[in-house]
């Protein structure tokens, strides 16, 4: 899964919208470390369980996801923090370390 | 136009829409954490004014202030604290305030849709660009050899014309000329060449980009923009074959556009003597 190109984000957004649903967008905000994404990199997660773009491959997109999921429940936007030390990441085989603050947003609701 | 008694959110994405569809320059501002209203947002435009709150038309002033230095600084995206941007407002001290950058999608113009053409086009495509593939043969710009919709094909009945079209005046495009023939070359060179192109680049040895620059020249070209000229176009990676040469081209225009200097991550090992053995 590739990133996503802005024009896309926001006219899938739109598109959610006009179906009157809700959308969680979870955006890279800071980061220490060696971490697999740069600040402003997005995921976009969509009622029908859909998703689109990246926030870091495998380090710790498991966790950002449950985070997401959560978020489409409670309808409530954070700042969440996810860190992945060395010895994680080697244990896992990734080459990723260091931290990364992601804000899970809660695009609604629009019904 | 929206209604007015959409919901914020709404109006805030008419707004975001209306950005994209102009290819303008935005700030996209978030409040990611603070006591109350995390999640709201405001857009601030390069030019024009402002779109939504955070609930205090202090802070509001502050962030639409603030977002004027964070466009400059070129960021895509930075977190702050309140407290960095308005010190007085305190609060608001211990909030947090994303901004993200809004901006037109980074497209490549192609000349010529030869091996090098066709594959730059691919390459470019799969690296986030949207491509423009450029030809005066039309059955070389046809759906069947580009499947990606993301590349636009646009098959020209004089090379002048279609360049121009495609280029615009050229804020945030790259253009590579890559055509069959040194003529061609020249003929979308110099309907490039008026344009304000974030990057232009000519295929062709040293020898024959200077004959292209010079006539080019003699015929009253800006020598300032002749200049800008990457020509021969690439960086020097020993490229051979014409995949090759489009990844010098698309190397050399990445390193354009993000600041890089197209050397050796790892160059510094060699450059200090003193740093071999920590290494």
């Amino acid at each position: 899964m590739g990133t996503i190109a802005q024009g896309d984000l926001y006219r899938m957004i739109s598109d959610a919208k006009e179906r009157g649903e809700r959308v969680v967008v979870a955006t890279v905000a800071n980061t220490r470390g060696s971490t697999p994404q740069q600040r402003g990199a997005k995921m976009l997660f969509l009622e029908s369980g859909d998703v689109a773009g990246t926030v870091g491959g495998g380090c710790i997109e498991a966790e950002v996801w449950s985070e997401a999921r959560e978020a489409m429940r409670s309808g409530k936007s954070a700042l969440r923090h996810f860190s992945l030390t060395a010895e994680e990441a080697s244990e896992e085989g990734m080459v990723c370390g260091g931290t990364m603050d992601i804000f899970i947003d809660v695009i609604g609701d629009l019904r | 136009m929206p209604e007015p008694n959409e919901p914020p959110i709404a109006l805030l994405l008419d707004a975001i829409e209306h950005v994209m569809n102009e290819g303008s320059i935005a700030a996209l501002a978030t409040l990611t954490s603070a006591p109350k209203n995390v999640g709201t947002k405001i857009l601030v435009p390069e030019s024009g004014p402002a779109v939504g709150s955070f609930g205090d038309v202090a802070l509001d002033k502050a962030v639409a202030q603030w977002a004027t230095k964070f466009l400059a600084a070129r960021d895509e995206a930075n977190l702050f604290q309140v407290r960095d941007l308005a010190p007085e407002l305190t609060e608001w001290a211990e909030a947090s305030i994303l901004f993200e950058r809004l901006q037109p999608e980074p497209r490549l113009v192609i000349c010529g849709a030869g091996h090098v053409g066709a594959a730059l086009a691919r390459m470019a495509s799969l690296t986030g660009y949207k491509a423009t593939l450029i030809d005066d043969r039309a059955d070389f710009v046809v759906r069947d050899r580009f499947p990606e919709d993301r590349i636009e094909l646009i098959a020209a009945e004089n090379w002048n014309d279609a360049v121009r079209q495609a280029v615009g005046n050229g804020r945030g495009i790259s253009v590579a000329v890559v055509t069959r023939g040194h003529n061609e070359d020249e003929e979308c060179l110099r309907a490039v060449i008026t344009t304000d192109a974030d990057y232009v680049g000519l295929i062709g040895s040293k020898r024959r980009t200077n004959i292209v620059l010079n006539r080019l020249r003699e015929v009253g070209a800006e020598s300032e923009k002749l200049r800008k000229v990457h020509a021969p176009v690439g960086l020097d990676i020993g490229a051979v074959t014409p995949e090759e040469v489009a990844l010098a081209i698309l190397a050399e225009i990445v390193a354009e556009r993000r600041g890089g200097t197209g050397g050796s991550l790892s160059s510094w090992r060699r450059e200090s003597k003193r740093e071999q053995g920590n290494a």
